[in-house]
């Protein structure tokens, strides 16, 4: 069976249609609608003279999917290279479905720690650091420690999966994205501290010798201990800012 | 004033859109929000302020899987909105900076409730979309994502008109009708709240050393702020 290959023109829109993965996430099949659009030019291609198939390929894509946005791309690529032997015939279709959701787990959560747990919180702190010398200074800085990384992760994640399913495994061992995630999470814990000195630092202390300020210290530091044991225990941030809005509130009210 | 809600609408939109629908640049982020509504509404400094404090205190709350953390770009609409009107009425005192973060909370609380109807109503796009697959209509992909995307994009720029307009009225009538001295106490509050952001970055940033360097850090940088106080 003669297949047509992809051309440059549908890599290219598969690439930026990925970036709308959760354009209509949903409870049911959460992240299906926006694959079954990325991965649609490719199909269009593999399958141009093949009308019924084309249809079979999309409804392949509109099974329940859902991973972290930014490994979509892995996934992504890996299975435009899968759909095009479906097409050429030298591979079993249920083998789409299995390795989409073999991986979704694994790359979600190893996505969430890396993406959520330690390059977003490293970059937001940075940012608002910076931001205190100057608001857009803080602003770019976040942006670009946010986006070099996270760019970079989708455009060689992307290259990698186009190179085939056996590529995915080479390329997340060379990534160690786990390694990186722990250097990020351990940056952004210098920032957090740092942070946390400052505003300590300019609240706390309005007066006073050196044991006021150890004192100041101290009380500053069993805070974020305290918050963080709340957190720790599931007590959102909401929750506490709601206790905090009503301890105001008491305090109008006296 | 017109023009000013109309730049927020749009802003407001494209910060919701990124939010979940489209690339997650972090332009969603408290800190631009807050920063950019600082802009819109007369006072960009007064803006970024509250968007330093907002921009960590939501981290602890992962967006995984089918969860929902607290809308803190709505937190931020309101709060940077809220913040530069504060600064050209009533001034942006310490008691009205804390009110307008912790009031913030009701926002968030509001966003997540309208992100939750979206993604329930996405539910029904999804469903229709596989329909029409299934009748031979491959386009009807194409079209649910714009639906989705549309829907996405509509509730965040209606909750953008609706936090900021708060953010407006709260700043316009609300806190002028505390006094100064009332505002004042409500200041009490205001150091728990970055130590609450720093405390959820904390959080979620646990390894076997956090601990160690995090509080090491926040000893050296607090004694080289008081140092630096003291000597100036």
């Amino acid at each position: 069976m003669t297949t047509q290959a992809l051309s440059t023109r549908s890599r290219s829109a598969v690439w930026r249609r990925q970036f709308l993965l959760q354009g209509c996430w949903n409870y049911e099949g959460m992240q299906n609608v926006g694959f079954a659009y990325a991965i649609l030019p490719a199909l269009r291609d593999f399958y141009a003279n093949r009308p019924e198939e084309a249809l079979k390929a999309v409804k392949r894509h509109l099974e329940f999917f859902n991973t972290q946005p930014a490994m979509g791309a892995l996934i992504l690529g890996a299975s435009v290279r899968l759909e095009e032997r479906v097409a050429a015939a030298e591979s079993d279709p249920r083998a789409i479905g299995t390795f989409k959701v073999g991986l979704m787990g694994s790359l979600g959560a190893i996505g969430d720690s890396f993406f959520w747990g330690a390059l977003r919180p490293m970059a937001s702190v940075a940012g608002a650091l910076l931001a205190l010398l100057h608001p857009l200074l803080g602003i770019a800085a976040m942006l670009l420690f946010y986006n070099g990384v996270h760019l970079i992760v989708r455009r060689r994640g992307f290259d990698a999966g186009m190179e085939g399913p056996e590529a995915v495994v080479g390329w997340l061992k060379r990534a160690a994205l786990n390694v990186r995630t722990d250097d990020r999470k351990l940056l952004a814990a210098i920032l957090a501290g740092a942070y946390a000195g400052v505003f300590a630092g300019r609240f706390f202390v309005q007066g006073g010798g050196f044991y006021h300020a150890l004192a100041s210290l101290l009380l500053a530091a069993a805070a974020v201990h305290l918050f963080a044991v709340l957190f720790r225990k599931a007590v959102s941030p909401s929750e506490i800012l709601s206790f905090l809005l009503l301890v105001g509130v008491l305090i109008l009210w006296r | 004033m017109a023009w000013r809600f109309l730049l927020a609408i749009l802003l407001g939109g494209v910060c919701y859109l990124d939010r979940t629908a489209a690339c997650q640049l972090m332009l969603h982020r408290p800190l631009v929000v807050a920063t950019l509504m600082g802009a819109v509404f007369g006072n960009m400094a007064a803006g970024a302020q509250v968007g330093v404090v907002l921009e960590l205190i939501y981290l602890a709350r992962l967006p995984v899987g089918a969860s929902i953390p607290p809308d803190d770009t709505g937190a931020a609409i309101f709060g940077g909105s809220a913040a530069a009107v504060a600064s050209s009425s009533i001034g942006l005192d310490a008691g009205s900076f804390t009110a307008l973060l912790l009031l913030s909370v009701v926002v968030s609380e509001v966003g997540k409730a309208a992100d939750r109807f979206v993604r329930k109503f996405n539910v029904r796009i999804a469903r229709l979309t596989a329909e029409s697959v299934d009748r031979g209509d491959i386009q009807a992909v194409e079209h649910g994502l714009l639906a989705g995307l549309t829907l996405f994009a509509v509730t965040g720029m209606v909750l953008a008109l609706l936090f900021s307009g708060a953010g407006v009225v709260v700043s316009k009538e609300l806190l002028p009708r505390f006094g100064p001295a009332s505002r004042g106490s409500f200041a009490i509050l205001l150091p728990a709240l970055p130590l609450l952001g720093a405390a959820s970055v904390y959080s979620c940033s646990r390894t076997e050393r956090t601990a160690a360097v995090f509080f090491l850090t926040m000893a050296a940088v607090f004694a080289g702020t008081v140092l630096f106080r003291w000597s100036a």
